[in-house]
Formats: structure tokens, C-alpha cells, sequence
């Protein structure tokens, strides 16, 4: 494999590029999943290939192979390089790098149980296991999946770069959905869309004690079926973990992307209202929201020891006591406007270069027991995992729903209330934050499937957070 | 990879596998991407890249593997990976068989030339030097593609199919507005890229300085961009079999029932002129065209092997690449024309809304449909039958269901959105009481 990554680079070289890499991936994934008492699909993929990026006259080509083959290494840096000169055509100025540290190093994952080792049947048993447990009358789909990969990750430059990493990540995740034949009531655990993953091995599997809650969520998803319908109007609201997560993700981590910021994501994704000259001068949000972006926690799906430019994990500040005052950025963005790079250039497999994205971006916990946060709370809602998630092209308008709510009346949890929703601007909504539990409630959720990109990649990012209570908010939508 | 590499390969799967049946599937191909913002190409990609997928059944017990390395070794370790998955598998009561060979043609070639590198940045470059002859910034992609697609079982199905399909977006921003135009086709010298070019810059003008409006319910004209993206989440929760057993369908139960007006029409087709064709699905079982709704009447559901046998049914040939968490997914949806022009369908609207493009949709219900999402890219107010000003854009919510019942015309001309590898084929719709929820800044 390294004879692909001499060639590639060599060839670079030689045909013009003032720089370039190439990252080489090798990868297993294994998917299984269970539906009402069948195993619905067990898959085992193995994906191999590498891709080479490079700048030539000043512009960015990128050209991928699924053959990894010595002479395919020269073959794809010559189109990256045909495919550079092409892009000089419209190029306004030369693309440049801020310089970075190089490194040489080769990173293990140590885990307690490889995911990979833990037979295929031992799964399926425990899955028909926690099936059986949500099967009740009135339980349309009870559904279960788990997930592994293991990668293998080489990353070389011209600049004498050459990494190579292992990821491996374990996720899974239950969900009961209740039925009266009017209406639709989903519960999931730990979290929706898939479950919770992590930089982990099976022990996460088996730490997330999903055999203790998968009669709960059949229960409540019946529950909801009887529940009231959650209020309209204003009102404090107290956010759980698992839906500050969405909240942290599309209001923070989208919009403090640089690339987003300068435009580059205009054709798809959108751009952003945190513009440059708002940083470290605009107040994002109230004195108690502290996030920052960390790619270092060991466990975190959005963590890793090099990002796909070779920038050593960083954990910086985005925003400091209500301050904005950092982005998600790259080599080329950061250089632009005077910023150190800090490692955040991810692409999502061998056969896409790198663009900016999230690592674990997290809400640092505060000191307030949740208690204390419902105490607070005259009239208002308890919600925790997310529904439904929208938000304009520039982050600021967002509607999110959830699974499930409780009311809050004086200062105590009254009814369950089912379809609750939420909206707001996004600084408006971070301002009226004003209290975080501590971190015996925080949980990073490892959410596996943020799309950015054309083309589309889906990459792994998490986000870490308490309960966080947020004053006077719009609840309810109205759409009656 | 040639189509005799492509065949071998499959022949090799399913003559070496020693199990009850298999089932052998390659697809990949080569696609490009020339991505600019700017005014420039900042993101200009290609790659070649196949995946082969094997499934294999031992009695009632399926496995499956899939590799993207094609060399002997992998392959035959990814054949041994679904074996040993098989074997270890518990039984599924409900798998009757892999598709039969249902007959039809075996083979499909949608194709044309690939621009090349040159080529796209020439017609790229068209678009940026408009953008700056106006001080306007342009942001968009020319992508293309050649898919290979070829399906081989030991039941005796054996097809293969090309296809190129390319697509060119145009977004124009200025410092208050932004317009959007996107085309997909065939064969790229198809695509008329002054219309591209016409309609995002047309659209980015009129949009500046929009003034802000109240939240409520507007009669609304949506574009095809809008159309598309307003339904695109009942694509997947509410047309297929799979849907209608987990109760997520608002079909279920209403078969042969008349719930819209007569004006709605929806189904899928994949070898219709107006669609990017694909003559089979992931499991080799030729196209059939769906009607899902014909004039307001409840029709059928796309229909994945799975789900047809365990019904006594016939595969449509919608299944997706398996195993999958949909089954069978439209990948050729259309909305049936009308027999109105954008003009006349206009000057009907005493008061509303002009609606470029929806984003972000979300469900938020899904049996009756209510979506959530943002307009984007252009939204403009219409008096007495004339556009008359941009309006900042809203988030709305509303049901499909409530959409199609409050459809007062559709447009006699439609537009190919490709998006997501999946197609759809939408008219322009002129819908009462369309419910905007909020507001944004901008």
C-alpha cells in the first residue's frame, strides 16, 4: 500500500502540484438489524480504496480509486492534477495553506471487547432478547440495530506527513412505535435515528443496558398514544441531553463552520450568519453557555488523533461565556483569515476529499442539579429526544420536536405531554439560557449521520451536554 | 470496467457459491463534480468506484456481504462473510425466495458522452463571469455520471444497465437576494444552460431587499424545486409495502378510496421519457409503472421481492440495494401534469406567494404528513394576479395531505430534480391556505 502512496505523490510532483496527499482507507462495517421478531438484515461490507488531492496553478483537484494498485496511484494523480488545471481556469487567486506541524506518527484504538470478536448470534440473541422485552399490545414496530466498522487510515503529503490511524466505532439503539389507529407514538433509546455510537467496543454496547429500558420505551410509547397534546405559546423549557444535542449541532456546530462562513457551501448547505467580523465581538448567547469543539475526549465519535489534512486534535473554545469566539476550520480558511488551523478537515471515506466538519461539539456542564432547574420553572416543559429538526440556510430560524414531554407547573414535573415542539432564533434562543446541570447528568451522543457536501458525505460528529433551561421560548407551532 | 468484466465477476459469485440461492449485484461507475463558489471552481472531484453486494440464503436464513475491492481474494472472502453470516443467521418466516426471472428486456443503455474536466469548467465558467458582470457571486455544481448496474441470481435473473445522468446548479447571491436554477438530464448537451443561467440571475435580482410579512395561511405557487422537496419525505414513509405495514402510510386502509381532487396524480415510472430511466431494480425485476394516486383515488404501493411474496404479490422492481431499512423506495416519482400555464396559474392569485424553493424539510407527523421547513433562494408576494415584491422567507407547516386537498391547479409542464441518486418529476402547484408558521431575518 505505501508503493500506491509513493507513486501517487511522486507523480504529483512531477506533473506540477505544489501540494498534495493522499489518504488511503481500508474498512469493515457490520450492520445488523431486528424488526418485530425477524432479523431483518445482517451486512458485512468491506470498503477499500484512496484518493489523492492536490494544487496545481493554484487550484484544488481531487480524483478517487477503488484500486489500490501501484500504477492506479500514478493514474489518479494524474487526473487529480488534469482535474486541477481544469478548476485554474476560474481560479480568482491561488489557493494557499497555513502551515502546520508535521507529524509521523501511527495511532492504535485501544478497546476492551473488539466488536468484531463478539459472535454474530450472541448479537441476534440479545437483539430477539430486547425485542420480546418491547412486545406489547398496541406496538406496531419494535425494531433494534447495531453497528460496527473498523478502519485503517493512511495519510501522506508532499510536506512529509504520514499518519496512519485505527477507528473503531460500536453504536446501537432500540425503538418502539405505538399505535391506536389514529395516530403514531415512536419512543427509541438511548436516542433516536439509530441509537448512540462512539469511539468504543462492544463494553458501549453493553454499558448502554438496553435490556433495562426496552420495556420503558414500549410503556411510554403507549403512553403518548393517551397523552395530552403538549401547549402552545411562551413558556420555559428544560432540554435534556439527547435533544440539546440537535440543538448544539444544527445552531452551533453548522453555522461556526468556516467554509460555510466564506460562502463555499452556498450551492447546498447554505452559509452562515456568524460572519467573520462577529468574531470575538458578538454575543452569541448568555454568560453560561461555554461550548467548545473537542476532538481529543478518547471515546467521542467525533474525535480521532489527526484530522484528513494532518492537523494534530485540538479542543478550542467557539463559544466563551456567551462570546463567540472560534470556528470549525481548514488549512486554506483558517489562512485567510489569520486563524490557526484546528484540525476539523474530515472526509467520510476514501472516495471524497475533506471539508470542514464538526468534531464533538459540546456544552460545557454547569453546577445546577436538575432539580434545581425544574425548581426554577413556574410554567414550562421538560423535553429530551429529538423528533423532528429544521433550520433556515443561515442557522437562525430552527423548529425541533421531540419524542416526549412533561409539563411544568410551580416548580414540579406534572403530566406527560406528547408531539412537543420548540422554536426560536438562534441567538435569541443561547441568550435565554440561564442555568446547565452539572455533569453528572452530561452525556456525549455520538450521532453518526451529519450530510454535508457535494457531493453528500455523512459523517460522524457528537456533541456533549447536561439539561439546560432556556427562558420564554415559543412552544408549539400552531399548524392547526 | 467493461460490461464483460461486470458479468464475469457476478457469473464467478453465483457459480462458486455453495448455498440454496444467491444473489449477486455490482454497481459503480465513474462520476465527476466540478463544484464552484465565488465566482470560482473550489471543489472540483471525480472518482471511480464499484461496490459488489452478495446475498446469500441457506433455507430461510439470509446473509450478506458486500466489498469494493474487486480482486479474487476479496471476493471470495466477501462470498465466505455472507455465507458464515447465513448460517448464523436465525430464520425469517416471511422470506419466500429471491425475484424470480420475470421477462423483459435484459438489458439498458441510457448513455451519452461525459464532459470532461475542460468542458465543465468552460460551461462553469459561463455561469461565474454573468455572476460578476452584475458584482453578483455564483455558487453551484456541474455534476455527471455513468452508473453501471448489473444484477445476476441462481434463479436465472441476469440484467445490466448504463446510464449517465448530469446535473447543473446555479445559485446567485447578491448582498440581499439569492435565485436558484438547477437542470438534470441525460445527456448534458441537453441542458440549456442560458435558461440556468436566465432563471437564477432573473430570480436573485427580483429578490433584493425583500420586506418582511406576517406569518399565516398564503395561496401559494410552487416551483418544481418546491414541489420536489415539499414531498420528498412521503417517498419514503408512506408508498412503499414495507410503509403500510408499520402503519406509517396514510394509504393504509384507504385502497380504492377517493381522498384528493381529481387533479392529483402521483406514480412512478422508470422508463418514461420525462424521467432519468432505469430499466430494473437493485434485485434484477424489471420496471413496472405504480400509480400510488389517479385522480384522487388511493391506487397501489411499490412492492420490494420481500414484501410482494410474504403478500402472494409480484415485485414492482423498486427494491433498493439489500438488505435496506426502506425495501422499496420510488426512485422515478412523478406528479402528474396538469393543464394550466405558470402564467395563467399566476394571474388566478388575487393574494400569495411566489415560492422558488423549500429547504430542510422535516416530517414532524407522519401518517397525515405535516412537514416542517424554510423557503430559500427566492419568495416573493403576489397581488391581483402579478409578482409585485420579494418577502423575507418563513418556515411553514403543513400537511401534504392538506396540500393536495387544497390544490386548485397544476401546471401543464414539469422538470426532472434529481437529487440523492433518486428522481422526481414535478410540475409547478397552486395551493390554498398554505400555513407559514415564522419568520426569519433575511
Amino acid at each position: 500500500m505505501n508503493e500506491v502512496i509513493e507513486r501517487a505523490l511522486f507523480t504529483a510532483k512531477k506533473l506540477g502540484a505544489t501540494y498534495a496527499d493522499v489518504r488511503l482507507i481500508e474498512r469493515v462495517v457490520e450492520d445488523i438489524s431486528v424488526s418485530n421478531g425477524e432479523v431483518k438484515g445482517v451486512k458485512k461490507r468491506l470498503t477499500k480504496g484512496f484518493g489523492v488531492r492536490v494544487i496545481v496553478d493554484g487550484a484544488w483537484g481531487f480524483f478517487s480509486s477503488y484500486r489500490v494498485e501501484p500504477l492506479e496511484g500514478e493514474h489518479v494523480a494524474q487526473v487529480a492534477v488534469q482535474i486541477a488545471k481544469a478548476s485554474a481556469r476560474t481560479k480568482i487567486e491561488d489557493a494557499r495553506l497555513a502551515p502546520i506541524e508535521i507529524y509521523q506518527e501511527k495511532v492504535l484504538q485501544p478497546v476492551k471487547i473488539d466488536p468484531f470478536s463478539v459472535p454474530l448470534n450472541k448479537k441476534i440473541e440479545f437483539m430477539l432478547l430486547l425485542d420480546k422485552l418491547m412486545e406489547k399490545p398496541g406496538i406496531i414496530v419494535r425494531s433494534s440495530s447495531m453497528h460496527f466498522s473498523k478502519e485503517w487510515k493512511t495519510f501522506a503529503s508532499l510536506e512529509g506527513a504520514f499518519i496512519e490511524q485505527e477507528r473503531i466505532v460500536s453504536g446501537a439503539g432500540i425503538q418502539a412505535i405505538a399505535t391506536d389507529g389514529r395516530e403514531i407514538q415512536v419512543r427509541s433509546y438511548p436516542a433516536s435515528f439509530g441509537g448512540d455510537y462512539a469511539r468504543k467496543g462492544y463494553e458501549f454496547i453493553e454499558e448502554m443496558k438496553l435490556e433495562d429500558n426496552a420495556e420503558r420505551i414500549s410503556n411510554e410509547a403507549l403512553m403518548l398514544l393517551k397523552a395530552k397534546p403538549a401547549p402552545s405559546g411562551r413558556m420555559d423549557l428544560i432540554i435534556g441531553p439527547y435533544q440539546m444535542a440537535l440543538q448544539l449541532h444544527e445552531s452551533v456546530g453548522h453555522p461556526s463552520e468556516l467554509d460555510r462562513v466564506l460562502g463555499e457551501e452556498a450551492s447546498f448547505a447554505g452559509t452562515s450568519f456568524l460572519t467573520p467580523e462577529k468574531l470575538n465581538n458578538f454575543q452569541f448567547g448568555s454568560k453560561y453557555v461555554n461550548i467548545v469543539a473537542d476532538a481529543t475526549v478518547d471515546y467521542a465519535l467525533g474525535g480521532f488523533a489527526y484530522d484528513d489534512e494532518g492537523v494534530k486534535a485540538k479542543r478550542i473554545y467557539l463559544v466563551k461565556e456567551g462570546l463567540f469566539v472560534g470556528y470549525l476550520n481548514s488549512r486554506e480558511t483558517a489562512q485567510r483569515l489569520g486563524l490557526e488551523p484546528m484540525g476539523a478537515m474530515r472526509a467520510d471515506n476514501w472516495n471524497r476529499q475533506p471539508i470542514i466538519r464538526m468534531t464533538s461539539i459540546n456544552l460545557e456542564p454547569g453546577n445546577m442539579t436538575l432539580e434545581e432547574l425544574i425548581e426554577g420553572v413556574q410554567e414550562g416543559l421538560l423535553i429530551d429526544v429529538n423528533k423532528s429538526w429544521s433550520i433556515d440556510q443561515k442557522r437562525l430560524n430552527f423548529q425541533f420536536g421531540t419524542e416526549i414531554g412533561y409539563e411544568i407547573k410551580n416548580g414540579k414535573i406534572q403530566d406527560m405531554v406528547k408531539n412537543p415542539t420548540y422554536s426560536g432564533i438562534t441567538y435569541e434562543f443561547w441568550r435565554s439560557l440561564d442555568g446547565v446541570g452539572n455533569d453528572s447528568y452530561y452525556h456525549i451522543l455520538g450521532l453518526p449521520n451529519c450530510g454535508k457536501g457535494e457531493p453528500m458525505q455523512v459523517m460522524e460528529v457528537s456533541h456533549g451536554s447536561s439539561y439546560a433551561r432556556f427562558r420564554n421560548v415559543t412552544v408549539g407551532v400552531k399548524h392547526e | 470496467m467493461n460490461k464483460e468484466r461486470i458479468l464475469e465477476i457476478l457469473d464467478y459469485v453465483v457459480k462458486s457459491t455453495r448455498a440454496d440461492a444467491v444473489e449477486a449485484v455490482l454497481v459503480g461507475g465513474e462520476s465527476h463534480l466540478t463544484g464552484f463558489a465565488n465566482n470560482y471552481i473550489h471543489r472540483n472531484v471525480g472518482e471511480e468506484n464499484y461496490e459488489l453486494n452478495i446475498r446469500v440464503v441457506l433455507g430461510k436464513k439470509i446473509g450478506a456481504s458486500s466489498t469494493s475491492d474487486l480482486s479474487n481474494d476479496a471476493i471470495d472472502a466477501a462470498i465466505e462473510n455472507a455465507i458464515g453470516i447465513a448460517k448464523l443467521q436465525k430464520e425469517n418466516k416471511d422470506f419466500v425466495s429471491l425475484p424470480k426471472n420475470y421477462p423483459g428486456e435484459t438489458e439498458f443503455k441510457f448513455v451519452s458522452d461525459i464532459p470532461d474536466a475542460d468542458t465543465r469548467a468552460s460551461i462553469v465558467k459561463v455561469l461565474v463571469d454573468e455572476s460578476k458582470k452584475y458584482g453578483f457571486v455564483s455558487s453551484g455544481k456541474f455534476e455527471v455520471e455513468l452508473m453501471q448496474l448489473a444484477v445476476k441470481n441462481s434463479l436465472g435473473v441476469e440484467r445490466y444497465m448504463e446510464r449517465t445522468a448530469s446535473t447543473l446548479k446555479n445559485i446567485v447571491m447578491t448582498d440581499t437576494s439569492s435565485g436558484f436554477s438547477q437542470d438534470s438530464k441525460a445527456d448534458y448537451r441537453d441542458i440549456n444552460v442560458q435558461n440556468i443561467l436566465e432563471e437564477s440571475l432573473e430570480v436573485a435580482k427580483m429578490a433584493q431587499n425583500p420586506v418582511s410579512i406576517e406569518p399565516g395561511k398564503y395561496e401559494v405557487i410552487l416551483t418544481p424545486y418546491a414541489v420536489e422537496e415539499f414531498l420528498s419525505s412521503m417517498k419514503y414513509l408512506s408508498l412503499s409495502a414495507k410503509n403500510i405495514e408499520e402503519g406509517t402510510s396514510f394509504m393504509k386502509g384507504n385502497f380504492g378510496e377517493k381522498m384528493f381532487p381529481d387533479l392529483i396524480t402521483l406514480f412512478d415510472d422508470g422508463l418514461n421519457d420525462e424521467t432519468l430511466k432505469m430499466g430494473f431494480d437493485f434485485e434484477g425485476v424489471p420496471k413496472k409503472k405504480v400509480t400510488f394516486v389517479e385522480n384522487g383515488v388511493i391506487g397501489d404501493v411499490v412492492y420490494d421481492s420481500f414484501y410482494a411474496y410474504k403478500e402472494g404479490k409480484e415485485p414492482t422492481g423498486h427494491s433498493l440495494p439489500q438488505p435496506n431499512e426502506l425495501g422499496a423506495y420510488p426512485m422515478n416519482f412523478f406528479v402528474g401534469k396538469g393543464g394550466s400555464t405558470v402564467e395563467d396559474m399566476i394571474s388566478h392569485v388575487e393574494k400569495g406567494l411566489f415560492v422558488q424553493r423549500f429547504w430542510y424539510t422535516n416530517p414532524m407527523e407522519p401518517v397525515t404528513l405535516l412537514i416542517t421547513g424554510m423557503t430559500r433562494d427566492g419568495l416573493f408576494l403576489i397581488e391581483n394576479g402579478k409578482i409585485t415584491k420579494p418577502v423575507k422567507h418563513m418556515r411553514f407547516t403543513e400537511s401534504i395531505l392538506n396540500a393536495f386537498n387544497n390544490c386548485l391547479e397544476i401546471s401543464n409542464i414539469s422538470k426532472i430534480i434529481y437529487e440523492d441518486g433518486a428522481v422526481t418529476t414535478a410540475p409547478y402547484m397552486r395551493i390554498k391556505d398554505f400555513n407559514f408558521t415564522s419568520a426569519t431575518e433575511f
